[in-house]
């Protein structure tokens, strides 16, 4: 099919364009909805917010993407938070932005606004370049700032000349994340509905939902699909294209939905927030084509290339992500921070550097957890090492060597560091389980270290 | 509660247990857990019970995985070429005693 690739106009703008019939529903939450009449309305409000940059820190999915439609093309820049940031983190992204004012539910921020107060401030003028702030999905320390333009955002959507209005998308990433805003983007300029969960809804209550309502597409990570998979109600989702991203898809997901959904296509996509872009493999297999690394291969309008095991992926067009940790060379190519490894004409995915684990497509910084449990007054040395599991595709395990005058009792000193970490991690970056050893194994593979343990 | 954490029986061979052992493991370790981060009571885990609707998210269950891996010596989803999703906790016992390692 022929499509148009990237988006230019404001997105509200550019999705009253597709000139969808009024009571067509473009959004809907369990209990309430925009429909192409309500976008067509929000188009044409005459409010112009130049120079004022906004923060957005929503719980709802249906209430973020209501914003996002809304304010995107009448501010200057757009700072999309994650809703679950602590309170002093979120005030440091902001000043980091140079954003003053937010948009929240939540009551622990200073200087929130509502979203009707401001589309009260009247302004006139042409639609703004919005800048889109994304920011990293780390879990430990202050999210890195990823500026973004919106032809760069949303460079990957493609608007079908035909709107494809019997597509039912399922939002069931956070609308703030990178992917959140591809899902959102790509189903709206397509003319689909996006089926928004409400937040605090169980997996199963969410499956239930979404078969109720038809649900035909779903975008996910690895793990969240293993998690729909246990919901029994999964069986009955009327899907016709199911993608994966955010983390490493192997080959027992992908098998594993095919079986179940056989009337899908599965797609995997690998995406880096670091280069704003990224590339989709349709053929259903782990990894991707070694020879997409060719010199001169043209992927979706980018170039790969591996250097010491390393991805590095030149985005199509200009370079515009900009952001202080972003390594580029002068061919404009972005090291990504994944590793490769090339087997049989395939080329897999081998996880982050070393440093860094993806625990349920949350990237966690092990030196930033060790910093943490070595803080503790009972610790002499500690070392994290990655346990492979089937659902979360790894997680943390610790191992604590006890400081020579701590008597405590193994059970209970693992049971105090366990509590020292809850209160100062976020689930994914808490260790599963924790080892007393009495020194630190050389391996770094969990599953070998076994035999030291005391 | 100490015992529920000795990983291993001293000699660092996996557990051989019934499977009537290795149910009452699992409960006792999911309901451990759950007192860990709740006040209230664990919910009583029955053959029909499913899974998702425990409360538990699929972070708690990835770490009851890991636990018992470290508890009974083995993780029967890093066994199996086939992925297995079990919905059900009898589903879910019968995976484990089904991969259990079997006496001599």
């Amino acid at each position: 099919m022929r499509a148009q690739a990237g988006v230019t106009a404001p997105l509200a703008q550019a999705i009253a364009a597709l000139d969808l019939p009024d009571d067509h529903v473009l959004i809907r939450s369990p209990d309430r909805e925009v429909s192409a009449g309500d976008v067509r309305l929000i188009a044409q409000m005459s409010v112009m917010l130049a120079g004022v940059g906004v923060a957005l820190c929503i719980a709802e999915p249906f209430e973020m993407l209501r914003a996002l439609l809304s304010l995107d093309g009448r501010v200057a820049a757009l700072l999309l938070l994650a809703p679950d940031l602590p309170a002093e983190t979120a005030q440091i992204v902001m000043r980091e932005a140079g954003v003053d004012r937010v948009v929240t539910e939540r009551t622990d921020l200073p200087s929130a606004v509502t979203l009707d107060s401001l589309l009260t401030e009247r302004g006139e003028g042409a639609p703004l370049a919005t800048q889109w702030l994304l920011t990293t999905s780390g879990t430990t320390g202050v999210p890195k700032l990823v500026r973004h333009e919106r032809a760069s955002v949303f460079r990957a959507v493609k608007t079908p000349l035909r709107p494809s209005d019997a597509d039912r998308w399922a939002m069931l990433y956070d609308p703030s994340r990178f992917a959140g805003t591809q899902v959102m983007a790509q189903a709206l300029l397509s003319g689909a509905c996006v089926l928004t969960p409400r937040s605090g809804m169980t997996t199963g209550e969410t499956v239930d939902r979404l078969v109720e309502q038809g649900c035909t597409h779903i975008s996910a990570t690895p793990s969240l699909w293993r998690r729909l998979l246990m919901a029994p109600a999964s069986i009955r989702l009327p899907l016709r294209q199911i993608t994966l991203g955010g983390e490493i898809a192997d080959d027992a997901i992908l098998a594993a939905l095919r079986a179940r959904f056989p009337n899908a296509r599965v797609t995997h996509i690998y995406a880096s927030t670091e280069a704003g872009t990224g590339f989709a493999v349709r053929d259903g297999k782990a990894g991707f084509p070694a020879d997409w690394l060719a010199d001169g291969a043209d992927i979706d309008g980018a170039r790969l290339s591996v250097r010491d095991g390393m991805l590095w992926l030149r985005p199509p067009g200009k370079a515009r992500s900009v952001a202080a940790h972003i390594v580029r060379d002068d061919a404009g190519f972005i090291r990504t921070g994944d590793r490769i490894m090339i087997e049989g004409g395939r080329a897999r995915f081998a996880g982050r550097e070393d440093t860094t684990l993806n625990v349920g497509g949350i990237k966690v910084q092990v030196e930033a957890v060790e910093e943490i449990v070595h803080a503790h007054p009972a610790v002499a040395q500690c070392r994290i090492t990655a346990k492979p599991s089937a659902m979360m595709g790894s997680l943390l395990t610790l191992s604590v060597v006890p400081r020579a005058e701590v008597d405590t009792d193994p059970a209970t000193l693992r049971q105090d560091i366990a509590l020292w970490c809850k209160s100062r991690l976020p689930p994914p970056a808490r260790p599963a389980t924790i080892r007393i050893v009495q020194e630190i194994p050389v391996s770094i593979a969990g599953k070998t270290e076994r035999a030291t343990k005391s | 509660m100490t015992q529920m954490w000795a990983p291993f029986a001293g000699d660092g061979q996996p557990l051989i247990l019934t499977p009537d052992e290795l149910r009452a493991r699992i409960t006792a370790l999911f309901n451990e857990m759950w007192r860990e981060d709740r006040e209230d009571e664990p919910p009583a885990l029955v053959d029909e019970t499913v899974l998702l609707e425990t409360g538990f998210d699929s972070m708690a269950f990835a770490v009851l995985v890991a636990r018992l891996d470290d508890e009974l010596g083995f993780d029967p989803f890093t066994m199996v070429d086939e992925p297995v999703y079990p919905q059900t906790f009898a589903e879910f016992v019968a995976f484990y005693a089904q991969c259990a390692p079997k006496p001599e």
